[in-house]
């Protein structure tokens, strides 16, 4: 549990390299939600207490198959190639592993997360390896073991044209921006006198360059010059005898280090590295088209996220509205208890945070249960517990605004309790809050964008994966916005068509 | 039919009836008359169970339905009620509001339920309302309605707690007339009211209720002519002005 508690503290904060004691770290985290979120969980999985506290699945023999996970809005390192619709994360981290895979005989399996979620996978047994430029610095030691280096980096400072900030020196008493955890924020952590500030994404980094909050950032070379290639504004300068570099990430203890460091050897020898490193950081050559040019073929990778973020809004809307009735049936219960338990329920998830319950569900799910949830049903079971605690709430104002006289008159033709729920109080307690209803049906549809964060690949992660893939920050985001609010017209007015009908009947 | 023995009937500290004891037989038709507050529909809904006695036993054909053992929604299906307000269900149609509990509750099928349903809005002459919501109807046809729902549980006894209050004067009569009919069908019938023209005209008996007493129980010549308490006295001057 406090393995546990510790490592989801650390994805929702990413502060893995922040130099807390570990102790001080897990305390922080509200115990009493956790626990309480994860029970509420295994309710509606019917998993039961036994399995709930049964201890984590044990290590898994090496598997034929090796899965690793990434985060790709990484280029050139991995990144979705997407243009036509199609989406594939390739790269050169992506080359090198599947060298490896092939060289050790196994077959390879993707899976792309969030990067501040790539150590919470290692650890709880959700992906086998991580390849994400991730930089073995001394605090991921602590919780994750690396193979040897297999790309040698060197660290930049990245600035606007005239800003003659080109070496350490010159950033005394500066802004300097560095990714979330990443090797580089410790190299700025080191400039004396800078003002260190962190971003969860290098693009962040470069759109808090173009919009003048940072005066530079530290990032890698191959990267810096990529963005210095789209953006004619930056230059960079290598900070010499700063070298850091990329090395493969493993759970603790893990039988694969020793073969991969040998591919990765060979790799050296043979040239393969060098070829991978040709193909993927040449100069690509400056793009002639606008933004929204480079933007256009790969709108149909973005609309493909419209049938993940809808089926995830009613999915979550529907196991939401069962488990809100049941809800708001306990609140109007004569029963003391049943009362008491759905009121706890309802004032737990209006206290925490919906980004903190998504964040728990996804990742303390395979720790406690030993189940691999996916990013969608993780997503689907936290909007629709979340959903439920604010639809019961409002259901149940409905139901006692639903005449007193309906329910006597169903008594006093001897209807039973349930029949009289079912056929003549909820359907009149919907209709009162059939506005609401519609409410929490956008708001769960704007919301789902959340589940980005845990990987999911619905409309904002694929605005987000463009982003990483052409440079570009504010087109893939306008597009994406503009879908949303498509969406949400349409359900609107939709919503008061059918409303309109019901008035009609009564 | 109906036996009450020493009913007691208190919400909280409040004693809304106190010590009722009174018979009503088959085929009997008992208005229930006495000033505003006196208990009358506390009675009433004593008499289904709407609202538990506080003490006493109520005897429905020999069975005692205040006993715990006592199957409630089935003693509510044979002692039907009709209320002030109606009280149809809005999202049913005329026709989905007869035949709702007699297909729920008394298990009849769809096409039993629909002829039951019909042959009843045809005699309180409605029929052809049949598939229209109750928001479409007057005070008058949603009473109608109601006294129809009622009757298609083909209960054993119909109470009604002041069927024509909430209406239009013009729409008093077309109710009544229906309750006229119903009682000489040979229904038996306990009705809260403050028809008097119609207590008198239609009611076997007249069972006066004061401060929660059985203050007369007599028939409506001998109430009406010669009231033999003060307070009804007070009752019919008032209300006969
Ligand atoms: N559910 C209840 N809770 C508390 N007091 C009630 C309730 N129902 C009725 N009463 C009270 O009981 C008394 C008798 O009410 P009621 O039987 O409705 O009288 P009537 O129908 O003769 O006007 C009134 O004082 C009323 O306020
Ligand atoms: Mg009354």
């Amino acid at each position: 549990m406090d393995r546990l508690l510790c490592s989801l503290w650390v994805w929702l904060t990413g502060a893995r390299s922040a130099a807390r004691s570990p102790r001080g770290l897990h305390r922080r985290l509200p115990r009493f939600w956790a626990i309480a979120i994860v029970v509420c969980l295994a309710i509606s999985f019917n998993t039961g207490w036994l399995t709930l506290f049964a201890p984590p699945a044990p290590a898994q023999d090496i598997p034929k198959v090796l899965t690793m996970g990434t985060s790709a809005d990484y280029k050139p390192f991995e990144f979705y190639d997407t243009t036509g619709g199609e989406s594939k994360i390739v790269g050169y981290d992506v080359d090198v592993a599947q060298r490896i895979a092939k060289d050790l005989g196994f077959e390879l399996k993707i899976q792309d997360m969030d990067f501040n979620g790539l150590i919470p996978a290692l650890q709880s047994g959700r992906v086998d390896f991580v390849m994400a430029g991730m930089t073995p610095t001394a605090e991921r030691k602590k919780t994750i073991d690396f193979s040897d280096i297999y790309y040698s980096a060197q660290n930049t400072i990245i600035a606007t044209q005239g800003s003659n900030l080109t070496t350490i020196e010159s950033l005394k008493g500066k802004t300097v921006g560095a990714q979330l955890g990443s090797l580089q924020q410790e190299v700025a952590q080191k400039i004396p006198g800078a003002k260190v500030t962190t971003r969860n994404r290098v693009p962040d980094l470069i759109q808090e360059l173009n919009a003048g909050r940072i005066d530079a950032a530290i990032v890698e070379d191959t990267i810096a010059k990529s963005y210095a290639n789209i953006y004619p504004d930056l230059k960079f300068t290598v900070i010499p005898n700063n070298e850091g570099g990329y090395a493969i990430a493993f759970p603790k203890g893990s039988k694969l280090v020793p073969e991969f460091n040998r591919v990765i050897a060979a790799m050296k020898q043979d040239g393969n590295l060098d070829q991978f490193a040709k193909k993927w950081f040449e100069d690509q050559g400056k793009p002639t088209e606008t933004g929204f040019q480079r933007i256009i073929p790969r709108i149909p990778f973005i609309l493909g996220g419209i049938p993940v973020t809808l089926g995830f809004t009613f999915a979550s809307l529907f196991f939401g509205l069962i488990l809100a009735i049941i809800l708001a049936i306990l609140k109007i219960s004569s029963f003391k208890p049943l009362r008491w338990f759905a009121n706890a329920y309802t004032s737990i998830f209006r206290g925490v945070p919906l980004i903190v319950t998504l964040t728990l569900i996804y990742f303390a799910t395979p720790q406690l249960t030993g189940y691999k949830i996916e990013a969608f049903q993780a997503g689907v079971i936290t909007f629709a517990l979340n959903s439920a605690a604010y639809v019961s709430e409002t259901l149940r104002a409905g139901i006692m605004a639903v005449d007193k006289g309906q329910r006597e008159a169903a008594m006093a033709l001897g209807v039973p309790y349930r029949m009289m729920m079912q056929d003549v109080i909820m359907p009149q307690a919907f209709k009162n809050i059939l506005p609401a209803l519609v409410n929490e049906f956008i708001n769960l549809l704007k919301d789902s964008a959340l589940v980005s964060t845990i990987g999911a690949a619905d409309l904002l992660r694929r605005a987000t994966i463009v982003g990483a893939e052409t440079y570009l920050y504010f087109e893939p985001l306008i597009i994406v916005a503009i879908i949303y609010y498509v969406m949400v017209m349409g359900l609107t007015i939709a919503a008061s068509f059918l409303e309109k009908r019901l008035q009609k009947s009564a | 039919m109906l036996r009450v023995e020493d009913l007691y009937k208190s919400f909280g500290p409040l004693n809304v009836l106190e010590g009722i004891t009174t018979a009503i037989g088959q085929g009997e038709v008992v208005a229930i008359l006495g000033p505003s507050g006196s208990g009358k529909s506390t009675f009433l809904r004593c008499m289904n169970l709407l609202e538990q006695p506080t003490q006493g036993h109520i005897f429905f054909k020999d069975e005692d339905i205040t006993a715990p053992k006592c199957d409630i929604l089935k003693v509510r299906s044979n002692i039907v009620m009709v209320f002030q307000h109606f009280n149809l269900f809005p999202h049913m149609t005329v026709l989905q509001n007869v035949i709702y509990a007699p297909m729920k509750v008394k298990g009849l099928s769809k096409d039993q339920a629909r002829g039951v349903g019909m042959d009843l809005l045809t005699k309180v002459g409605l029929a052809e309302k049949a598939d229209v919501y109750p928001s479409r109807l007057s005070g008058g046809q949603k009473q109608r309605v109601a006294i129809a729902r009622a009757l298609a549980m083909q209960p054993d006894m119909v109470l009604f707690d002041e069927p024509t209050s909430a209406l239009d004067p013009e729409m008093v009569k077309e109710v009544l007339e229906v309750m006229q009919d119903l009682a000489r069908s040979g229904m038996t019938m306990a009705i809260v009211t403050h028809e008097m023209g119609f207590a008198r005209e239609v009611a076997n008996r007249i069972l006066f209720l004061n401060e929660g007493k059985l203050a007369e129980d007599t028939t409506p010549d001998a109430f009406f002519s010669n009231p033999q308490c003060d307070r009804a006295k007070i009752f019919l001057e008032k209300m006969l002005k």
